[in-house]
């Protein structure tokens, strides 16, 4: 529990699941680095950097070391809402919940079939 | 001035001496250049001996002499397709077991072997196509034309109308063609018969947009439009009469076009496109040459006539150019007429002749003839032109690749592939770099922000639930119900969870401090796989019944699904507080801001205290999923399953908690404990879907998805899933029934 986020939560999970069969077609198939700069409640404020490699197929906390293909600025609950398929990347990238930086055809593949769908209890 | 004169003409190139119609084409020179004196003189030969070899030996003896009115040039179109023509027809008799071949002889009376009439309905196909003025019906706004094409000539087929002649020559002009259709009713009938496979599916809906695309095509532009049309009526008909189960098909392909259409973004793209670069602009320029131009034109005194020919050529090499079979594409003859249309080669006194003037008159030629055709022939041949090779065929194959997804057309297919609004992205970095006015920006900015407000009304609408406001239904039928409570539990009970939901509100709105309709009604939303509104539900039962450890619990655990880590910690706490056996453990200065560990260490005491109490150990089970110790909170439910073997819903707590430690195959063992002991258990299903999709199993989550949304509608995240997975399993075309929540559609397409 060193992270209070919801999205923390998530990526721990994907984590695990880019070990599975499904995870490792995701790298092939993907095979890029996007970095998240996830904000508790205000974009830009207390982020934190997550790293979703899909080139190795890791998550690791604090920011790529080198340049990643695209990185995104987000809060908590709007990564959330992406990552499960609430709100579509493009919506949240016209509304401003979203913004991205490096190459537009790395930012089109960021959509939320790359991330896993928790299970509910 | 019909096919005949051409014939007789080649027939006249036997006789020597007759040097003003040396061959068939020399007769169509004629023609172009009016020379009409001399056609006449040489219908005047009849049974002249023919040398071209072949079918068209029927035409001599056949076709009557009917002179068509107005068609100088005509004869352009018939030389080659009389070649064709014979391929055509074989062609059309060998396969003529039966139904084409009665198809055709429906066609043509007089039957088949009568050319003429073949030669007749050629002929007024051309009329069609030169005379035809303001097209009569098609009008309005494109994707309305379309949709209103589609089923009239659904319609027309289901009627067996018999369709129009003129279809039939412009069949003829490719064997290609034919095949083509024969391939994709094979795969239709695929469709139809084996029942829903993906891949025929695919190409099925892959094959009927490239149809579509030559009618959007044909239905953009003017004067062309008409030939495939008819050519999808033909077919459409003899697939008819070929299946029994074409109607039907034929019905589901038009809504499904229409709801392709109606989506309409390729339009608005198209519109927005229109828009910033400004199709006038582009016009203005165009005309502007063409002034400059048509001096210099003047100079070179060109040849009237040529020019004539040139432009019936040009019209001549759109329309077969409209023919997408690439063996026709590649034709001599189509070469040839595309030469003529360039002026690169011209008719001079009944001879073809590579041009000799210069490059520049070619090119003044060229303009002069669009300039003298006057600005609505420009504006045409601009439609025709232009917009076929630009604009139109870019939305087409937006369309197409929409759906298939396929192909590494690198743009197009990253844009299609994030669907809908992606172009906006581009769009928005081109605003960016100033390529557009920042007037037109604004403009576009509003309008979309307008469409976003739109889009994210019901996400708004839902938000109050997280926020713990409770959404009652509208129109709930249970409301005046005289023990709603009574009725909820009973439907519960059953298993019937929407119903229970409506039911159960009915109670809490007649006695809003029930704490037990609250609760129940909690449960089932949870069980239905709405947290949020579990959450609001549970809350209100909170309030009524703060110390309710089944309420405590629920609302622990559907924070905790919500990936609400702080909230459900809070929670689990207060239920170890509020424990009559337990609590003693909790110290009470905890309760504000509970620690992890701390929380962890105090379960893990209670648990020793009490090993045999199931409840402790799921409350702890929760609680390492909350951390994601999933080995742990894996072993903590099944210590509590093994005191509670039939507890449904903790075998779908077990279940999740495998599928987040990515043991999968475990965890569908679990769930379909959990279906077997509670079958209409919502949350089950949907955990099904969501663990065949992680594991990449997209066809089958979706089949669990519908069928845990067919019992609740209402789960959010469900469709939101589903629509991911149908985008994986590339089923991009069940998307329009997925946004309009279509239940009937999905079932039907996909049954589990």
């Amino acid at each position: 529990m060193e992270s209070s986020l919801k999205s923390a939560a998530l990526l721990e999970q994907m984590k695990l699941h880019l070990a599975t069969d499904a995870g490792k077609e995701l790298t092939s198939k993907v095979g890029l680095v996007y970095q998240l700069n996830i904000a508790p409640k205000k974009m830009g404020f207390d982020e934190e950097i997550f790293v979703v490699d899909l080139k190795q197929g890791k998550v690791t906390k604090g920011p790529y070391d080198g340049k990643p293909d695209a990185t995104f600025s987000f809060t908590d609950n709007d990564f959330l809402a992406i990552a499960t398929g609430k709100m579509n990347p493009q919506i949240a990238f016209m509304r401003g919940a979203m913004k991205s930086k490096g190459s537009i055809s790395a930012a089109q593949k960021f959509t939320p079939d790359i991330f896993p769908k928790p299970s509910k209890l | 001035m019909a096919m005949r004169d051409l014939v007789t003409g080649g027939a006249a190139c036997a006789v020597p001496g007759t040097a003003s119609s040396s061959n068939p084409l020399g007769a169509f020179a004629n023609a172009i250049l009016g020379s009409s004196s001399k056609a006449q003189e040489i219908k005047g030969l009849p049974g002249a001996a023919v040398n071209v070899p072949g079918p068209s030996s029927d035409f001599r003896t056949e076709a009557p002499l009917t002179t068509l009115p107005g068609l100088e040039n005509e004869g352009q179109q018939h030389q080659q397709p009389y070649g064709q023509n014979s391929e055509f027809l074989s062609g059309f008799r060998s396969a003529d077991h039966g139904v084409l071949g009665d198809a055709w002889n429906e066609v043509h009376q007089p039957p088949l072997h009568i050319r003429g009439g073949d030669t007749e309905a050629r002929f007024q196909e051309f009329e069609q196509i030169y005379n035809r003025g303001v097209p009569p019906t098609w009008d309005g706004p494109p994707q309305g034309v379309l949709s209103r094409f589609l089923h009239s000539f659904v319609d027309s087929g289901r009627a067996g109308v018999p369709f129009r002649p003129a279809a039939l020559p412009v069949l003829g002009l490719s064997e290609g063609d034919k095949q083509c259709i024969r391939d994709r009713s094979f795969i239709m009938a695929h469709h139809i018969f084996a029942d829903k496979n993906e891949e025929y599916i695919n190409a099925q809906v892959n094959a009927l947009l490239h149809s579509l695309d030559i009618d959007g095509n044909q239905r953009l532009k003017g004067p062309m439009r008409g030939s495939y049309p008819e050519l999808e009526e033909y077919w459409t008909e003899s697939q008819v009469a070929l299946r029994p189960g074409m109607p039907n098909f034929a019905d589901k392909w038009v809504s499904e076009f229409s709801q392709q259409r109606e989506s309409g973004d390729p339009e608005a793209w198209a519109r927005s496109f229109e828009q910033q670069h400004g199709v006038n602009g582009w016009a203005s320029e165009f005309e502007q040459e063409h002034s400059q131009l048509a001096s210099i034109d003047q100079m070179s005194g060109a040849n009237m006539y040529q020019i004539a020919a040139m432009e019936q050529s040009r019209m001549l090499a759109n329309t077969l150019a409209q023919n997408t079979d690439p063996k026709f594409q590649n034709s001599k003859f189509l070469q040839f007429v595309s030469k003529m249309s360039r002026g690169e080669l011209i008719v001079d006194e009944n001879q073809i002749k590579p041009a000799t003037s210069s490059l520049t008159d070619d090119w003044a030629n060229e303009y002069q003839g669009q300039y003298n055709a006057g600005p609505s022939y420009w504006a045409d041949q601009f439609a025709n032109e232009e917009l076929s090779r630009g604009k139109d065929k870019w939305v087409n194959e937006f369309v197409k690749e929409n759906q298939q997804q396929g192909s590494d057309d690198q743009w197009v297919n990253e844009f299609s592939k994030l669907h809908v609004q992606d172009w906006t992205d581009e769009f928005g970095k081109q605003v960016a770099e100033g390529a557009f006015g920042e007037s037109t920006a604004d403009d576009w900015a509003n309008a979309y922000d307008k469409y976003l407000d739109e889009q994210l009304f019901t996400s708004k609408k839902r938000s109050n639930a997280s926020r713990g406001v409770y959404e009652f239904s509208d129109m709930n039928p249970y409301v005046g119900h005289p023990n709603p409570l009574r009725e909820g539990q009973e439907l519960f009970r059953k298993g019937l969870l929407s119903e229970a939901v409506l039911a159960l509100e009915a109670e809490v709105l007649k006695n809003p401090d029930n704490a037990e309709g609250w609760r129940l009604l909690g449960i089932t939303h949870a069980e239905n796989d709405d947290d949020q509104q579990a959450i609001a539900a549970m809350m209100r039962a909170q309030e009524v019944d703060p110390t309710n450890l089944e309420v405590l619990l629920a609302l622990g655990v559907s924070h905790t699904n919500e990936l609400e880590q702080p909230e459900a910690l809070k929670y689990l706490y207060s239920w170890l507080q509020n424990h009559p056996k337990y609590g003693a453990l909790a110290p009470p200065e905890l309760a504000d801001s509970p620690y992890y560990a701390d929380v962890a260490r105090l379960f893990n005491e209670a648990a020793q205290m009490s090993p045999d109490d199931a409840d402790v150990h799921i409350v702890l089970g929760v609680l390492y999923n909350l951390s994601r110790e999933y080995d742990r909170a894996i072993e903590s439910f099944q210590t509590a399953l093994k005191l509670k073997p039939r507890d449904y819903s903790l075998w779908n707590k077990l279940g999740a908690t495998q599928a987040n430690s990515i043991q999968s195959a475990d965890a569908i063992l679990a769930y379909q404990q959990a279906l077997d002991l509670k079958p209409n258990y919502v949350r089950a299903w949907a955990n099904m879907g969501i663990s065949y999709a992680n594991q990449g199993l997209y066809e089958e989550s979706i089949r669990y998805y519908v069928r845990a949304l067919a019992m609740n509608p209402k789960a959010d995240s469900a469709w939101q899933y589903l629509k991911i997975s149908l985008s994986c399993a590339s089923r991009n075309d069940m998307f329009e029934a997925c946004d309009t929540r279509n239940l009937d559609i999905l079932q039907k397409e996909f049954p589990l």
